[in-house]
């Protein structure tokens, strides 16, 4: 126990020498900030703590809309786009030198001719360097559960998913910079097979989105497209799937199963938070009272999109995908002469 | 059995890309002394000690370490090493890179603390403890690597190059803390090449080529066999003894009034007839001295073999000491 606890101390040193980490969480702070400079008036929505308002119907203090409104830029927005996309870019780059240092001869010679097993070593070095990201996210998120009691009296713990959430998506795409960085001990080089291999799920994970909406949330909307032509239409009325998109999806489902679900995590965030006793992928409950026939309709085709997957075959898969790969990389450590 | 810590019976490797390091090694290290390993660069010194620290993985390795297995992890927790080209991390401070080991050890936190101050004390390091590594010169970062090899309090410590950049009064305090480790009933195991700082410490030494042990011994018991006498005298001899001398194989020179006479004995039983007769004679005697090989000249000759022919017969007088050479 005291051997883990000295990786970890050490692996929070070193972070907290890292230039780029005290940088990533000044710009994750000021986003939060901004977040938290947002409110809710009788006559709409205030922004950066009140200096400028813009009305609004609906989002107004006290109201469902306002509270899914103020939840929903936190999960669709913030969370993928920022936390889960350009803070995990600037992290896999300053913790990508981490394991190559650690393996370089003088270095590594102190830290494996010591009474700890080369697995255990290797695992906690690896869980110490996720703590970049589950501190980030956590700073984040405990501006953001403040904003939301504040603001809104919601003391909602849920939000605080979004850490255990995003640190496995870091440490998804992080496993293969550990693998590449134990066969070469080069930064550059498992930074870039890093990068490359996420590029590939995303856009494995885009695809398949897509390939979904056009093959289910579409004619669901009735919206048609006719590929020839190059145009779409849009009735009010409800149309069939069309048969040769709903197979090609059915293909692309398949192909994505392997791959880790960086994307899906982050939006599953959006199944484990609530409003009103809702989670954030439930449409149709955060639906106006005078909603239209095709309004419930698109909302019920949203609500089916968010819930394609269960959590877990997200959870699972990607995990699948870790341990094969940690694996590999924790074998060829093991087997190593350093 | 208790007196050996460390007793390596044929120890083999050979690294991936075909380099044979070690080909059959066997050595024992007594307890409680400083053992030195020589060798010239490549014999396989670092690579028997990786092997012992378990960070090499031996082909072939039978033999214990403090009664333990060799590679059983838990008994690392009684050993200190400080590994060749030792780099520690840069944001650390000294006093925490030795915590940091000591943790690693499986030392607790505040037994670690204190024997912090103690070794940052011994090495010499006590003002510069609260400083990053990165900010150390190369000697004093290897003073903070050989401080960080005693945290856990090890029964053997080994130290691969461990004056590597440290200067004269370094290497000096260096040697005390050494021989206090002695002192104490520790066994220390020094890789080195610097033969005369090894020579004033070493309880034995083994020499390495090639991945073989060439040589193994207390550096008495290796040295033992070019023992020689060497007498000074002073006044004229006669031809006749002279000559006697000369059939019997000893070396006569003259220099500045005083002949040397040097004598191929190991023991100084036979010389005793010579006194008598130099005596007889009415020579002065002014000095009997005994000689033996140093250790640098030993490497030579061990090492040395692979490449010459014909170097190592046996009756081969072994050169001077060097200062008689420079008289
Ligand atoms: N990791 C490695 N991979 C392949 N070959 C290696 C490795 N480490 C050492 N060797 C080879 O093994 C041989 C012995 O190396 P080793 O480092 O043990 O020598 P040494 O006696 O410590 O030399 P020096 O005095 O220069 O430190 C050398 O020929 C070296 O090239
Ligand atoms: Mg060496």
């Amino acid at each position: 126990m005291r051997q883990v606890l000295t990786i970890l101390w050490d692996s929070y040193r070193l972070l907290a020498a890292k230039k780029l980490f005290w940088i990533v969480l000044f710009l994750t702070v000021l986003i939060a900030m901004m977040y938290a400079s947002i409110g809710f008036t009788p006559q709409g929505i205030s922004m950066l703590f009140g200096a400028y308002e813009i009305n609004n119907d609906i989002i107004v203090e006290g109201s469902m809309f306002a509270d899914y409104f103020y939840m929903m830029i936190f999960t669709n927005y913030l969370v993928p786009w920022w936390l889960g996309l350009f803070a995990l870019v600037l992290a896999l780059i300053s913790v990508c030198p981490v394991f190559p240092d650690f393996l370089k001869t003088g270095s590594i010679d102190v830290a494996i001719s010591k009474p700890i097993s080369r697995q255990l070593l290797f695992l906690v070095k690896y869980l110490g360097s996720l703590l970049f990201v589950a501190v980030q996210v956590l700073v984040f998120c405990v501006i953001v559960f403040i904003a939301h009691g504040m603001r809104l009296g919601a003391w909602n713990f849920e939000i605080f998913w979004a850490v255990p959430l995003l640190t496995l998506v870091f440490s998804l795409i992080y496993s293969v910079a550990v693998l590449v960085a134990v066969l070469t001990k080069s930064t550059l080089f498992s930074l870039l097979v890093a990068l490359l291999v996420w590029a590939v799920t995303l856009s494995v994970q885009w695809t398949e989105s897509l390939m979904y909406k056009a093959a289910y949330v579409m004619p669901a909307s009735g919206i048609s497209i006719d590929v020839g032509r190059g145009n779409a239409s849009k009735t009010n009325q409800e149309l069939d799937a069309n048969a040769d998109i709903v197979g090609f999806y059915d293909i692309v489902r398949k192909a994505a199963i392997p791959f880790p679900k960086t994307r899906d995590l982050t939006y599953l965030l959006k199944k484990k938070v609530s409003v009103r006793g809702n989670d954030m992928t439930m449409m149709s409950a955060f639906l106006a009272d005078e909603a239209s026939a095709s309004d419930v309709r698109e909302a019920k085709a949203t609500e089916d999109y968010d819930n394609r997957h269960s959590t877990a075959y997200i959870v699972g898969s990607s995990l699948g995908f870790e341990v094969f790969i940690l694996g590999i990389a924790c074998w060829v450590f093991v087997r190593k002469d350093f | 059995m208790s007196d050996v810590v460390i007793d390596i019976a044929d120890a083999r490797k050979r690294y991936r890309g075909g380099v044979e390091a070690l080909r059959g090694v066997s050595l024992q290290v007594p307890k409680g002394g400083i053992f030195g390993l020589l060798g010239p660069n490549g014999a396989g010194k670092s690579t028997l000690v990786k092997i012992l620290m378990s960070i090499v993985h031996p082909n072939h390795c039978a033999g214990t370490m403090l009664g333990a297995p060799i590679g059983h992890k838990p008994t690392l927790a009684q050993v200190g090493y400080l590994p060749e080209h030792a780099r520690f991390p840069e944001y650390l401070r000294g006093g925490e890179v030795i915590r940091y080991v000591a943790g690693l050890s499986g030392i607790s936190r505040a037994e670690a603390c204190v024997k912090t101050e103690q070794l940052l004390e011994m090495v010499g390091m006590q003002d510069w403890g609260k400083q990053k590594m990165g900010t150390y010169s190369k000697g004093m970062k290897q003073r903070i690597g050989l401080a960080q090899a005693l945290a856990n309090d090890p029964e053997i410590v080994f130290l691969d190059e461990p004056t590597d950049g440290v200067d004269p009064k370094g290497r000096l305090e260096m040697r005390h803390v050494l021989m206090r480790m002695r002192e104490e009933g520790r066994t220390v195991f020094i890789n080195s090449h610097l033969l005369g700082e090894l020579e004033m410490i070493c309880d034995s030494v083994a020499i390495m080529d090639k991945g073989e042990i060439v040589q193994q011994g207390t550096i008495a018991q290796l040295t033992e066999k070019s023992r020689r006498y060497e007498l000074i005298t002073r006044g004229s001899m006669s031809e006749g003894l002279v000559q006697r001398l000369k059939e019997k194989g000893f070396q006569i020179r003259h220099e500045m009034g005083q002949d040397f006479m040097i004598v191929y004995e190991s023991d100084p039983e036979p010389i005793q007839p010579i006194l008598d007769a130099l005596r007889g004679e009415g020579v002065t005697i002014v000095e009997l001295r005994e000689l033996r090989q140093s250790l640098e000249e030993l490497f030579m000759e061990s090492v040395g073999a692979g490449g010459v022919g014909g170097s190592r017969k046996g009756s081969t007088p072994p050169s001077l000491p060097r200062k008689e050479a420079i008289k």
